[in-house]
């Protein structure tokens, strides 16, 4: 899945990139290019580690989802994963030419809740690894992660927020919902490519050359974001809006589940409840530089161990960057791409960590920390907003 | 005599229709070992019938007694009581395919024994006994969504059959069915009738009813509009008409235009 | 997730690219099927001791750190689907090539962007094969047709609801493999209904469907399906209360190991571990 989503990434990467060396191959190879989810080579350590990640959230939504549903939860969840299933399968034409595959995520979560989205999204996602080859077996707690787990929550997060309490046949809520998809679907995929990024820096043999993944952080997240901001972004936003649009029309109560549990739920706690391990979350992620230096020793180990090689660390970081051999064959775009990715990082770039690409990792993970924080001030605030306006009417 | 099932006075609306219930003050009776035919047109109540009879939706008014016990939500969320009913009463669906949930045929017919708690080598017997009666062992280990619609059909009785009910509920069982398919069902049911079990059966196909029914009533938008015998009913055209269980029928004969009831149960018509 | 370049013919005709990928995967469930019932090596063995192992192969390739391990697990693999039967190019030539293109196009420009010592120069374009790069192309390629070679080995030599009823050994509660098993199974009823509603469409479409139209379809298709799983959800949980459901799922264990087991037990286990002790070197 994650190497599918380099794959397509770099694709429109190299279409709009025509000097670059290689470009042409690239579009040639591309016509062969099935609309398929591919496995990708695992890396261990991260594999290990997004299934933890998953974990948590798999457990809170199973709890919650067998709360709401009880003994309906067993029949929902799973025609709702075949459901999401088959929307991963939905080969959708794009304005300028493409096409694109949604993976369903926003829409599931805008009508299930993240909760249930999630569940959904990942045994739909389990299954396609195991039963149809796609996404490989131990990609499943990465692909859940990314897709079901951040898709879900930006989606439910971006549609709430921007339809907020407009009436369930507004337009509003079709513009809510197709932004909802695109951001989903960019943050999913920003997520996919910080994981993929930092694989030559972690995993690399004695030689310094990198097991798995190669590509550095500037690489990556241009390569993958170009094919999200510009494709995968659009067939998510397409099919969020369009389903919306289309339930508005035929079969409205649909719509009413998260709307009204939305609304309820600054009450009954459903969203509240949660708060306190996302502000938990988010303060962890905001720390986590602080909590390097802090710990210094216990967590600079890795850093000693894994940039044993200074010089290959350099090497790789200029090269990656088109400052290095192959000098000849350095793209322009790459160059520019580069330098533009790179350009807010100085500003954020953890001081005590000479590695710049180290220092922008955890200048990301503290901004989406940032980011989670606003977005739970603003929760809380809308909040107490909202409970005072209720006491006084 | 042995009452089975007796209701009075029940209402059943669903939540999007609630000023025309879908059952609007239905009485009746079913004794032990009756054939009764449910008939009605689509979204006459015939449906919800048999699940208030299965015990899936409950009556917002009026009763319902099963075995001489109040049928209720709250006695069915004890399971003393819902164990040995869902023993008692099985039900058939129309689509097979909600039925059919589990990976294989014989899981599928599994189901009903594992969830009653049955030790596993009974289940392993009833199960095989089960799927040699419907002629469908060659299909044991076969996928539901490799299965055609009369082998659907027929997973879908078994996997009720294996408990042995006493009370069977079929919505449907001939519909969609190609006539081959059609004639084993009802040659079924016959048979299975036949060895003094209870069978309810909601059907808009009046062809079968005679064969498969000795008691009969009509519903027509949650009412009951007529309970006879079911050749009785079948002769009541006006009635039927009324029901949407037939339509009129215009056609020519020796230059006039006349009409009438279109229908084909043992009233060939010439022309 | 993703989006793909495109091109000329098959532009414009989205109905028909999607039905061809619902009956592919039909067709490739019920191809991977067939199988399951020859009498290869695999095929004797437990689910649960194949699935395991399969599993455990896997890994070792995804951790291992020389190229040479990753190819002989490739190896192992060939030769298990040779000794079960398995006509090897008709199989796993389509998924390879699939594999290769995908794969190959994330690892095909680390071959020269890769710093390392210079192995080679192409001619006329001057870029230079760097031996760092090239070895990781090759970690890239070689460790995804490993993986997704022993996971269709598995599910061609194992029924499917046995590869799910195996995933218990290692931890997965029954109530997640119930609900794998009913996805599953409903995944080809709606593959099914979703494709005839397209075909449905396609019968009475004239020429080209405008992309707007088509995105306006697709997101129709999407929403009928959405209500039809509330409905079929809700249907399905009578039908299981029906039976006696009350919330936990009993299920049949019904697999023992025989003596083909105890001896592909410790022979796998000696493959794995041997696979790691060298990988991880």
């Amino acid at each position: 899945m994650l190497g599918h989503n380099l794959a397509k990434g770099f694709i429109p990467y190299w279409a709009a990139n025509p000097d670059q060396p290689g470009a042409e191959v690239f579009n040639h190879t591309a016509k062969v290019v099935c609309s398929r989810q591919l496995t990708t080579s695992p890396w261990p350590n991260t594999t290990i580690a997004l299934y933890a990640a998953a974990a948590p959230f798999w457990y809170i939504a199973g709890k919650r989802i067998k709360k709401m549903l009880s003994m309906r939860m067993v029949p929902l969840l799973s025609v709702f994963a075949a459901f999401s299933f088959i929307i991963m399968m939905f080969n959708l034409p794009l304005p300028g030419g493409t096409t694109g595959h949604a993976t369903g995520a926003a829409i599931a979560a805008i009508v299930l809740g993240p909760w249930g989205s999630i569940l959904a999204v990942s045994i739909a996602l389990a299954i396609q690894a195991i039963f149809f080859g796609d996404g490989g077996i131990l990609a499943i707690g990465a692909n859940s992660f990314n897709i079901a787990v951040v898709g879900s929550f930006v989606a439910i997060w971006v549609y709430n927020a921007v339809a907020g309490k407009s009436a369930l046949t507004a337009s509003r809520r079709v513009i809510a919902a197709g932004l909802a998809g695109y951001l989903s679907i960019n943050a999913a995929a920003f997520v996919t490519a910080l994981q993929f990024g930092v694989q030559p820096m972690w995993f690399t043999d004695a030689n310094g050359a990198p097991l798995y993944a190669p590509y550095g952080l500037d690489v990556a997240i241009p390569a993958m974001m170009i094919g999200h901001i510009g494709i995968a972004g659009l067939a998510e936003m397409f099919i969020t809006a369009g389903v919306v649009a289309y339930l508005q029309r035929s079969d409205v109560a649909l719509l009413s589940l998260t709307a009204q549990k939305d609304a309820e739920s600054k009450v009954d706690g459903t969203w509240a409840g949660t708060r306190r391990l996302w502000v938990m979350i988010a303060l962890m992620m905001v720390l986590s530089p602080l909590g390097l230096l802090a710990a210094g020793t216990a967590w600079g180990e890795w850093g000693a161990e894994e940039f044993a090689d200074p010089a290959a660390r350099q090497a790789i970081t200029e090269a990656s960057l088109g400052a290095t051999p192959p000098v000849d064959s350095t793209p322009e775009g790459l160059l520019t791409l580069g330098s533009w990715f790179e350009a807010p990082i100085p500003d954020y770039a953890v001081p005590f960590i000479s590695n710049e690409v180290v220092g922008y990792i955890f200048s990301a993970v503290m901004g989406t920390g940032l980011v989670m924080l606003c977005f739970l001030l603003y929760g809380a605030i809308a909040d107490r907003f909202r409970n005072n306006n209720g006491a006084t009417n | 005599m042995d009452t089975i099932f007796h209701l009075h006075n029940v209402v059943y609306a669903y939540a999007n229709t609630a000023d025309s219930p879908a059952l609007n003050g239905i009485s009746m009776q079913i004794q032990r070992g009756q054939r009764v035919a449910i008939m009605g047109a689509n979204g006459s109540g015939k449906s919800t019938l048999l699940r208030i009879l299965d015990g899936l939706y409950f009556a917002q008014s009026g009763t319902v007694e099963a075995f001489g016990h109040t049928l209720d939500e709250a006695h069915l969320m004890d399971e003393e009581y819902a164990l040995p009913f869902r023993k008692r009463v099985a039900f058939v669906f129309q689509n097979p395919d909600v039925q059919l949930f589990n990976p294989t045929v014989f899981d599928e017919v599994a189901f009903g024994p594992l969830q009653l708690r049955w030790d596993t080598a009974t289940i392993r017997q009833k199960v095989n006994d089960a799927l040699d009666i419907l002629e469908i062992s060659h299909l044991k280990e076969r996928a539901p969504h490799r299965l055609s619609g009369g082998e659907k059909k027929r997973v879908a009785i078994a996997s009720v059959l294996v408990i042995d009910p006493e009370v069977i509920l079929l919505d449907e069982p001939t519909a969609a069915l190609d006539p081959k398919s059609q004639s084993r069902v009802v040659d079924f049911l016959v048979g299975w009738a036949n060895t003094g079990k209870t069978v309810v059966v909601a059907t808009h196909d009046l062809d079968t009813v005679p064969d498969i029914a000795d008691d009969a009533y009509v519903f027509k938008q949650g009412h009951i509009i007529a309970h006879d015998t079911p050749r009785a009913i079948l002769a009541n055209h006006e009635m039927l008409l009324s029901a949407n269980l037939v339509h009129a029928h215009y056609h020519l004969h020796d230059g006039q235009t006349h009409s009438h009831a279109h229908i084909h149960v043992g009233h060939q018509h010439d022309h | 997730m993703g989006g793909e370049a495109h091109h000329g013919k098959r532009r414009g005709n989205f109905i028909q690219r999607t039905i061809d990928a619902l009956t592919e995967t039909l067709e490739r469930s019920l191809y991977a099927e067939q199988f399951s019932e020859q009498r290869g090596l695999l095929q004797q063995l437990d689910p649960r001791v194949k699935f395991v192992s399969m599993l455990g192969l896997i890994i070792t390739a995804a951790a291992a750190r020389h190229v040479w391990v990753v190819a002989a697990v490739a190896l192992c693999a060939l030769f298990f689907a040779f000794i079960s039967r398995i006509p090897i190019i008709k199989s796993f030539g389509p998924i390879w090539l699939g594999m290769f293109i995908f794969s190959g196009l994330i690892a095909f420009p680390a071959i020269f962007i890769t710093p390392g010592p210079t192995l080679a120069t192409v001619p006329w374009l001057q870029w230079n094969v760097s031996a760092y790069g090239l070895q990781s192309a090759v970690f890239l390629l070689l460790r995804s047709e490993v993986s997704i070679t022993l996971s269709f080995l598995l599910i061609m030599t194992t029924p499917w609801m046995h590869v799910l009823k195996s995933m218990r050994v290692i931890g997965i509660p029954t109530l997640v493999v119930v609900i794998l098993g009913m996805t599953y199974r409903y995944i080809f009823l709606m593959l099914q209904s979703a494709s005839d509603m397209f075909e449905a469409r396609q019968s009475r479409m004239i020429g080209k469907l405008p992309d707007k139209e088509a995105r306006r379809l697709a997101a129709a298709t999407v929403g009928v399906l959405l209500s039809k799983s509330f409905q079929l959800g809700n249907d399905v949980f009578l039908a299981m209360q029906s039976r006696g459901y009350r919330g936990e799922v009993y299920t049949l264990d019904e697999f023992a190991l025989r003596r083909s087991d105890y001896v592909a037990i410790p022979f796998m286990l000696l493959i794995v571990c041997t696979g790691l002790w060298f990988g991880l070197q």
